[in-house]
């Protein structure tokens, strides 16, 4: 934050479409000025920093089926763009089959911030620091796109070109995030290490998620996913592909923990070192390992 | 010694945990604070420029566009405004003139009929500025090499105990030369020496500072504000305008917490300046939460260098100290810290030859100002962890050697000092049998190691030597008591001591008092500051005068109308008694209408109002170069804290797990708020110990935000603080009393520091103790594999 | 730029307010209504000093615009007592001396009131978590978690008798 932060919000115009067509329209036609508005809690920050000089701000969250969250054995889990973070925690059959996602959603913020916080508001803001991104990249996320050529789909794992940085085009709206069945069995870790106990955005984060899978060398699949160590939130492929060919034990996790060290590129900021990050990354996903190795139950 | 001196047998309500008589209406949201009032359309605006330099020389600013847009009212920058401005040295102009020293220096401002159009008015504004090297750190400042900060230096108004170097960066010079430290040294069985740079912190009120002015035709000043000094406030700004103090009226409804900052002048000369520019019209000024953190007092950054001695039975023999005040780039206030901590630099500790240099220092860097302690958590941070250091060297328990170096009544002090009835040595023992000293307990974890920690703390007032307190005791016509007081409610349940003490001290139940708020500079009687945790010895005192003056008016006036003596009378529960008698009498209504004569034969009495007066008359000057005197302060409070701690060796993350704190209080005029000060010192104690450091580059700020700069929440507090009250009464204070309110956060640092050290066998250094420091110290030391 | 006519019921009473777009729910609370029992502590999400029941969800009021609560409810801390009569959180915080500035207070208070709403036995580590959004720089927290624990068994005991 700048000290010339505005005192109060800057002057713009709260649009509040129709329909997701016309939305859509209205973004595409005043791009570099004009901004989907869910949550608002990042939006609005930015905006009273100076760093947002939007003209509009587009209210997406009462369209189509953004206020959806479903799920279906066969299909999965459809979260809207609009359901927040804590409804998210309390849905009973996101702490059934995606628990990773529930326990990625507490680790943000403050219960009252979360009221507003969406998970796809905060993919995309697209921050490397995004604590529930990891968990939406290894659960296999998928998001539905409306732009002004109608409904498209991106994969979440090639969605992130940088800090702040989609794929996203002008007059695209992401109105729901679905995620695959989850396979039977699977469990999952976030470590956030931040400056306190709660609350504070991640120094290191660590996703991991694991499962058991007969089609793998080792019998089980782990993926793991880093939040602030590079410019994007990071898939560790390395990582998955060294437990899916090395027999699981002590040895395995440690020497997958050096690779997601390796992978990582981590930056000095105010936050933390660019080499505290790095031992952290290796430490936090080891035990991550484990962690979730104990959850597979063994 | 002796545990406790009981004061004489306390009247109710003394001694009893009364419910704030400010919680209702804080609960229910009805409290004002400065922002919540409201002045109509009429309200202009204002918004400030700042440099964005760290330092530079202003060579043009031109104002003409901000001028001409519409909505601006008026545009003040330093050419309007010459006098300077300062409590203890006046080194600040209200706007720069010639100048900039940090950033977020105010050029200019501006009032404006909106916030945006202020604004506005401010990007409009044009400085051109040249550059100037800086200084960002206070050791080097204090070199001659140096860039010189303040060149007039020489010609600033000063009180008479400041000791400023003209020509150099130190604003202030403060020496202690007391016995022959040279000499101890070769007596000493053990010394350690050591440096520490503690950085700077905030207060983090969470009520940002904000203020509203309004000039009348006349000139007369009316100032709202989030204010803990407002006569202070008066004093200085009618001095810096040339007014009189009577024409400057400050009004200063409930603070949202202060811890310091709040006190002196800061923003609101500002927004004063600028108000008398457009006179008839209120013009408010409230800092965002980032500039806040960017130009609100900061509590100054410093380097200590410590050496200390001790004989081979662990007797303290010799000290020397020098300190590095980061100052920043006006000492106005802070060049008191440096003495506060020049003549406390002893530590509470018995030490016959000590050498101690403290140098107020200015830089490039915000405005270093009072916070809680006052210089103390900073100097206790390094002084503390090296009296651990040294007990080790001799191969001492830190306890034991603590009981036998610990300031005890009637020592000599380090300015010669006799020191009064003291309670430390209780609240020692007490704080390390709390938390099981000398018992190591098992990690939680395997992972994880446990060490505990203790330290030791005093403070005294630092105030001028004749910080005075005045209240009022007024009776209404149903018999309850309106308390008229100075001093403020911060938050430390000021108003509730007064209400205590005037029912005690008047013979009214509690809830018959009243405090009459919002303090008013035209209606309240003076108070120095609410600072220094001097309220409930200084005003209570005030208030007990005043409060006996009312009682003795009453029984003055039902000994008259009884035909009785005074000393056969009392007030009881709100009626006045006679023993002899055994007639009764409610102070309704005689109070107001006095009491008329039988026989219609006229009335005696009349309203009845107390007044009462408090001011220290024996505190004497410090000689300039050995700083020896027969009284440097008031008193002392002194105590100790004890912790748990927790190293996870994974991530370095130091958690308390427990905590103790014991303070001898003199006495508890309130208990249960004396604990609440306690614990809540203690957490903001911890806060600074693991969390918070405004982390400067060059005089920029990196963290001017929540999001950066971190505190404690909810969830990084142990779940237990274990508060012992200490009562050894003081000779001067209400019912034996002494403040309690800076000193709770004074020792944790080293407690912390000293129970890493005993976790993990490393003293990581700086503080904030975060979970990196701590996990770089354990890789150096080759405790945890990179 | 645009007002907006917005619609809303705040405290139990029904409000019309012209609002810009830009204005915040907390900005319309104070500024144009004078609730100012709503504080503004960072005008950031941070500091939770804002908080207000949006709906019956707590929510930094700094972080919502005033128009996106068209046909909401709102309950700042002037509706928390009913009749005169303090809700059992604001009468357990000064019980328990969890007040002492109390610029947080109003914050903390709707925060503890969702909370035991949404969680009837809160354990003190549960109270904590659900304040970790709350800044408080007097107390040291102690005191808030002691009272909201004490406030829900009062209110239990309370709906026990009823």
């Amino acid at each position: 934050m700048s000290i010339n932060a505005h005192p109060e919000l800057p002057e713009f115009d709260y649009v509040r479409p129709a329909t997701l067509m016309e939305a859509s329209r209205f973004l595409a036609e005043h791009a570099g000025e004009a901004r989907p508005l869910l949550g608002g809690t990042d939006i609005f920050v930015r905006m009273r920093d100076g760093f947002y000089h939007d003209k509009y701000l587009v209210d997406v969250k009462h369209l189509d089926s953004t206020d959806e969250l479903s799920y279906d054995p066969q299909r999965g889990l459809k979260l809207g763009a609009g359901v927040n973070m804590n409804r998210v925690m309390a849905s009973p059959m996101v702490q059934a089959h995606y628990a990773l996602l529930a326990e990625a959603c507490r680790s943000v913020a403050s219960y009252q911030l979360r009221t507003r916080a969406t998970i796809v508001g905060n993919i995309c803001n697209a921050s490397p620091a995004g604590d529930t991104i990891g968990a939406c990249l290894v659960l296999g996320g998928v998001l539905n796109v409306h732009g002004v050529g109608g409904y498209r789909q991106e994969p979440l794992a090639t969605f992130f070109r940088g800090p702040g940085k989609t794929v996203l085009q002008p007059g695209d709206i992401v109105t729901s995030i679905e995620f695959p069945p989850a396979p039977a069995g699977a469990a999952g870790v976030y470590i956030k290490l931040g400056r306190n106990t709660w609350s504070d955005l991640s120094i290191v984060g660590v996703t991991v998620y694991g499962y058991a899978d007969a089609g793998r060398a080792s019998g089980y699949r782990f993926q793991a996913a880093l939040a602030s160590v590079a410019p994007t939130p990071l898939l560790v492929p390395a990582l998955e592909e060294h437990l899916a060919s090395h027999p699981i034990n002590a040895e395995a996790f440690r020497q997958a923990a050096r690779l997601a060290q390796a992978a990582c590129s981590p930056i000095d900021d105010v936050r933390g070192s660019a080499r505290y990050r790095k031992a952290m990354v290796r430490t936090l996903t080891e035990k991550a390992l484990q962690m979730t190795w104990k959850k597979l139950g063994n | 010694m002796t545990s406790q001196i009981e004061a004489t047998s306390a009247p109710h309500p003394i001694g009893d945990s009364v419910r704030r008589v400010d919680a209702r209406e804080k609960v229910v949201g009805s409290a004002m604070f400065a922002d919540d009032l409201q002045f109509g359309a009429g309200l202009l605006y204002a918004r400030i420029k700042r440099s964005h330099l760290p330092h530079a020389l202003i060579k043009r600013i031109d104002t003409s566009k901000a001028r001409a847009l519409p909505g601006v009212k008026a545009v003040v920058t330093g050419e309007d405004y010459a006098g300077h401005i300062g409590l203890y040295l006046q080194d600040r102009f209200i706007f720069c003139r010639d100048r900039v020293r940090y950033v977020g220096d105010p050029v200019a401002g501006v009032a404006a009929v909106s916030e945006e159009i202020a604004e506005q008015a401010v990007e409009l504004i044009e400085v051109e500025y040249e550059p100037l090297p800086g200084v960002f750190d206070p050791e080097y400042g204090a070199s001659p090499e140096a860039p010189l900060l303040h060149p007039d230096l020489g010609q600033y108004e000063v009180a008479n105990f400041i000791f400023p170097e003209p020509g150099t960066n130190i604003s202030n010079h403060f020496r202690i030369r007391k016995g022959d430290v040279d000499a101890a040294w070769a007596q000493c069985a053990a010394i350690v020496e050591r440096k520490y740079r503690i950085p700077h912190v905030q207060h983090v009120p969470i009520e940002p500072h904000v203020a509203t002015a309004r000039v009348d035709e006349n000139g007369k000043v009316r100032l709202w504000g989030s204010s803990q000094s407002p006569f202070a406030q008066r004093n200085l700004i009618a001095k810096s305008l040339g007014l009189s103090q009577s024409d400057v009226q400050v009004i200063a409804p409930y603070v949202g917490g202060g811890f310091g900052c709040k006190a002196g002048v800061s923003m609101e000369a500002l927004a004063v300046a600028i108000a008398m520019k457009v006179k008839g019209r209120p013009v408010k000024l409230r800092l965002t939460r980032e500039e806040e953190f960017y130009t609100a007092f900061v509590r100054q950054g410093l380097v200590a260098y410590f050496k200390m001695g001790c004989d081979a039975q662990g007797r303290l023999l010799a000290m020397e100290n020098r300190f590095y005040w980061d100052g920043g780039a006006y000492t106005e206030y802070g060049v008191n810290i440096t003495r506060a901590a020049g003549y406390s630099s002893s530590g509470p500790y018995n030490v016959p030859n000590v050498k101690t240099d403290s140098y107020c220092v200015y830089t490039n860097h915000p405005v270093g100002g009072p916070m809680r302690g006052f210089g103390m958590p900073e100097m206790h941070a390094g002084l503390e962890q090296c009296i651990d250091e040294l007990a080790l060297a001799v191969h001492m328990d830190p306890v034991q050697f603590r009981k036998i170096n610990c300031i005890k009544t009637g020592d000599t002090l380090v300015t010669g000092m006799t020191m009064h009835a003291t309670g430390l040595s209780e609240c020692l023992t007490r704080a390390a049998e709390a938390i099981g000293w000398g018992r190591k307990e098992p990690p939680s974890a395997p992972n994880k190691r446990r060490g505990k920690g203790i330290a030791l703390m005093w403070k005294a007032p630092a105030m001028p030597p004749n910080a005075g307190s005045s209240a009022k005791v007024a009776l209404n016509e149903d018999g309850t008591v309106t308390v008229s007081v100075g001093g403020q409610e911060i938050g430390q349940g000021s108003f509730t001591i007064a209400a205590q003490m005037a029912a005690a001290a008047l013979g009214v139940p509690i809830d018959w008092v009243r405090v009459a708020t919002p303090l008013d500079t035209n209606y309240s009687p003076y108070e120095w500051q609410t600072v220094a945790s001097r309220l409930t010895w200084s005003m209570g005192n005030a208030i007990t005068a005043a409060a006996r003056d009312a009682r003795r008016q009453i029984l003055e006036m039902v000994a008259k109308a009884w035909n009785e003596n005074i000393e056969d009378l009392d007030i009881i529960d709100g009626k006045v008694i006679s023993y002899k008698s055994e007639e009764a009498i409610s102070l309704k209504n005689i109070v107001i209408y006095g009491i008329p004569l039988p026989n219609d034969q006229g009335w005696v009495g009349g309203p009845v109002l107390g007044r009462g007066s408090f001011m220290p008359t024996y505190v004497t000057g410090l000689d300039a170069e050995t700083g020896q005197g027969p009284r440097a302060v008031v008193h002392y409070t002194t105590g100790a804290q004890a912790v748990e701690v927790e190293v996870d060796m994974d991530t370095g993350r130091v958690r308390v797990l427990r905590g103790v704190a014991a303070f001898d209080v003199g006495k508890a005029i309130n208990p249960e708020m004396v604990r609440a000060q306690m614990e809540g010192g203690f957490v903001q104690g911890l806060s600074t110990a693991l969390f918070e450091s405004l982390q400067l580059k060059e005089g920029v700020l990196q963290n001017p935000s929540f999001v950066d700069y971190r505190i404690a929440t909810s969830t990084d507090v142990p779940p237990d603080i274990e508060t012992i009250i200490v009562e050894v009464a003081q000779d001067d204070g209400p019912w034996g009393a002494r403040g309690i309110g800076e000193h709770a956060m004074v020792p944790t640092i080293p407690a912390i520091a000293n129970a890493i050290y005993d976790a993990i066998g490393i003293r990581v250094g700086a503080p904030p103790y975060t979970s990196e420091k701590v996990y770089l110290a354990m890789l150096e030391a080759g405790l945890v594999e990179e | 730029m645009a007002n907006h006519r917005i619609t809303l019921k705040i405290n139990g009473e029904y409000e019309q307010v012209d609002v810009p777009s830009q204005m915040t729910l907390l900005q319309m609370l104070r500024d144009k209504l004078a609730f100012t029992g709503t504080k503004n502590g960072c005008n950031a999400g941070e500091c939770g000093a804002c908080t207000v029941l949006l709906n019956g969800e707590p929510v930094n009021s700094c972080m919502i615009l005033a128009v996106e609560c068209q046909g909401a409810e709102i309950v700042t801390v002037e509706g928390l007592a009913q009749d005169g009569v303090l809700d059992p959180v604001q009468q357990a915080i000064i019980d328990h001396g969890g007040v002492q500035c109390g610029f947080c207070t109003p914050g903390v208070l709707i925060s503890a009131r969702a909370l035991i709403n949404r969680n009837p036995h809160p354990t003190p580590d549960e109270i904590s978590e659900a304040l970790v959004g709350n800044l408080c720089r007097c107390t040291g927290y102690l005191r808030i978690v002691d009272a909201i624990q004490d406030a829900a068994a009062r209110q239990e005991s309370l709906a026990a008798r009823l």
